[in-house]
């Protein structure tokens, strides 16, 4: 096996100025009244991010989501650990693609929906039918 | 546990139409063969296979041939293990796919921890893996590796549940050279010793084996017999060596361009030795001519003892360079590395001032480490190493799958239609 280039994780966060975030007290003169209350920035990961290890970020193509907020070219927040449930916007595997849809569970059936009347219905008869592939949690829509 | 066809899976993962297709992952530069999807075992391809004799066929088979994506591989590895983390404490990380886990429980329990924890990697990661339990790691690999290929435990095999004669029979079927730990070319001696299956080992004498072959020996054969020998490591960190080696996309046949080749490798050396607080002891340089050519032979490699325990850059480089002497000047070299050994901490023996190393005291090291940092790998370097424009024997990985977890503009699309 050949040298194993380690990994650069995509950070949303704002890592880069990490490192300049804590106000310091200067030696000479008046120490901030705001240090007590700083205990740093916003971070991105922490909030769109729940579980680290499951979630991966995926790219979107195409406009069946368009009525969901979701277009082309929004970047999604997927988490592979979520159980899929009745309104979640999941991946699915459909034909050998990652296809997003709406999931719509019935007491007859599995519904993959898209969330535009222009594109047809896929109807299974029960959800282990269905590869699911992670449930968006999370639009990172374009504005 | 064990990521089955790892860097396969790993592509499927993120491409499903590669779901049922023969896929087999490509060496540094498109070598050849080195992870092959049951499909493609299937195809009689053998682990290693160059890929330039299996080209002209892989489209009448529908194989799909894809270069490392190490990017890709390396993340998927780190959420396996973050994974596993979440089940024991007790967590060896072995080498990219594999892994230790140190558990405590009923049988019923354990089977269930094994499935929770296959099925936990195939739904949170999208890889799936194999799970071996038993009292020793000798038996837990052999475990594995039924769970691997008998479809009747469904990717997890507790070693104890299966009932003795079955696992005797396994152990008559199998030869020595399929035990985790013993080198292939030990097994030579042990068949002398009328020593072939993995039942015959386990029947010896530890005492004698000890005798015959060492300790190392001996405690596999405790282990087969239940006897857990090998302990558990935290982190493998007193590794004693660091290799940098790749082959070139072209073949490099000036000394110039092999002292480039040098010149990249040290500094790569530098900084990972900087980078754990390592110092070297040893450096050896080598080059290679194609195993298939056997026409032009030719291994220089040189060994040397450097002035000092050292990660200094400066010295690594010129280390390195000792290997140019020995290069014949137009001739196909296909293959170079470095390797840096007996490695020490940094700083815990002070050299005597006349041996200190001028380099090291004026921080050159930690200099373009910083710098490297700050702009990125490439944006600075030590003489022929060279900055801008990689040189033209970088790797070549012409059938690379996007670097969907680690790069913005490469992530996986999602079709909305």
């Amino acid at each position: 096996m050949g040298v194993i280039v380690g990994p650069r994780v995509i950070d949303a966060g704002l890592s880069l100025v990490t490192a300049l975030l804590a106000p310091v007290a200067v030696a000479a003169g008046y120490p901030s009244p705001a240090q007590d209350y700083f205990d740093g920035r916003i971070d991105l990961n922490e909030h769109l991010v729940k579980d680290v290890t499951s979630t991966f970020i995926v790219r979107v193509v195409g406009q069946s989501m368009e009525q969901a907020g979701i277009s082309d070219g929004d970047e999604l927040v997927v988490n592979r650990a979520l159980e899929p449930k009745n309104g979640s916007v999941v991946i699915a595997v459909l034909d050998g693609e990652l296809t997003i849809k709406r999931l719509r569970i019935t007491p007859t059936g599995v519904i993959l929906q898209a969330d535009n009347p222009r594109f047809p219905d896929i109807e299974v008869p029960a959800l282990s039918d269905l590869i699911i592939w992670g449930v968006a949690t999370r639009c990172l829509h374009h504005v | 546990m064990d990521v089955n066809c790892f860097y396969a899976s790993a592509e499927r993962a993120f491409n499903p139409a590669l779901e049922g297709k023969p896929v087999i992952v490509l060496s540094n530069n498109d070598g050849c063969a080195v992870t092959r999807s049951p499909e493609a075992k299937r195809l009689g391809i053998a682990m290693g296979e160059p890929w330039f004799k299996l080209r002209p066929r892989a489209k009448e088979w529908g194989l799909v041939a894809l270069s490392s994506n190490y990017e890709l591989y390396g993340d998927i590895s780190a959420r396996v293990m973050e994974l596993l983390g979440r089940y024991s404490a007790w967590l060896e990380v072995y080498s990219i796919d594999e892994a230790f886990l140190g558990v405590k429980g009923e049988p019923d329990q354990l089977l269930a921890l094994g499935r929770e924890m296959k099925a936990a990697c195939r739904r949170n990661v999208g890889v799936p893996v194999c799970v071996g339990i038993a009292p020793t790691k000798t038996l837990a690999k052999l475990a594995n590796k039924w769970a691997k290929n008998n479809p009747a435990f469904g990717g997890v095999c507790r070693w104890e549940s299966v009932p003795a004669e079955q696992r005797e029979a396994l152990m008559a079927k199998l030869s020595v050279i399929e035990i985790w730990g013993v080198a292939t070319r030990l097994t030579k001696r042990l068949n002398a010793m009328g020593i072939f299956s993995i039942l015959d080992l386990t029947r010896a004498n530890p005492v004698a084996i000890r005798d015959k072959f060492s300790i190392v020996m001996m405690r596999t054969v405790l282990e087969l017999q239940g006897t857990p020998c090998i302990p558990m490591e935290e982190e493998r960190i007193g590794r004693d060596q660091l290799i940098f080696s790749r082959s070139f996309s072209t073949p490099i046949i000036t000394t110039a361009g092999l002292r480039q080749v040098m010149s990249v490798y040290a500094q790569m050396a530098s900084a990972r030795l900087a980078k754990h607080d390592l110092q070297a002891k040893v450096l050896t340089a080598f080059a290679a001519t194609s195993h298939f050519n056997p026409n032009e032979k030719s291994f220089p490699s040189v060994c040397l003892a450097l002035p000092m325990p050292t990660a200094d850059p400066v010295l690594l480089t010129r280390a390195a360079h000792a290997l140019l002497p020995q290069v014949h000047e137009g001739v196909k070299y296909v293959r170079a590395g470095i390797m840096v050994t007996d490695l020490r901490p940094s700083g815990n023996q002070k050299p005597l001032e006349l041996f200190e190393n001028p380099h090291e005291e004026r921080g050159i090291g930690i200099l373009l480490e910083d710098v490297a940092k700050r702009y990125g790998r490439g944006s600075i370097g030590l003489g022929h190493a060279g900055i801008k424009g990689g040189p033209d024997w970088s790797m070549k990985r012409d059938m690379l799958s996007p670097r969907y977890t680690t790069h913005w503009d490469e992530l996986p699309l999602v079709k909305a239609a």
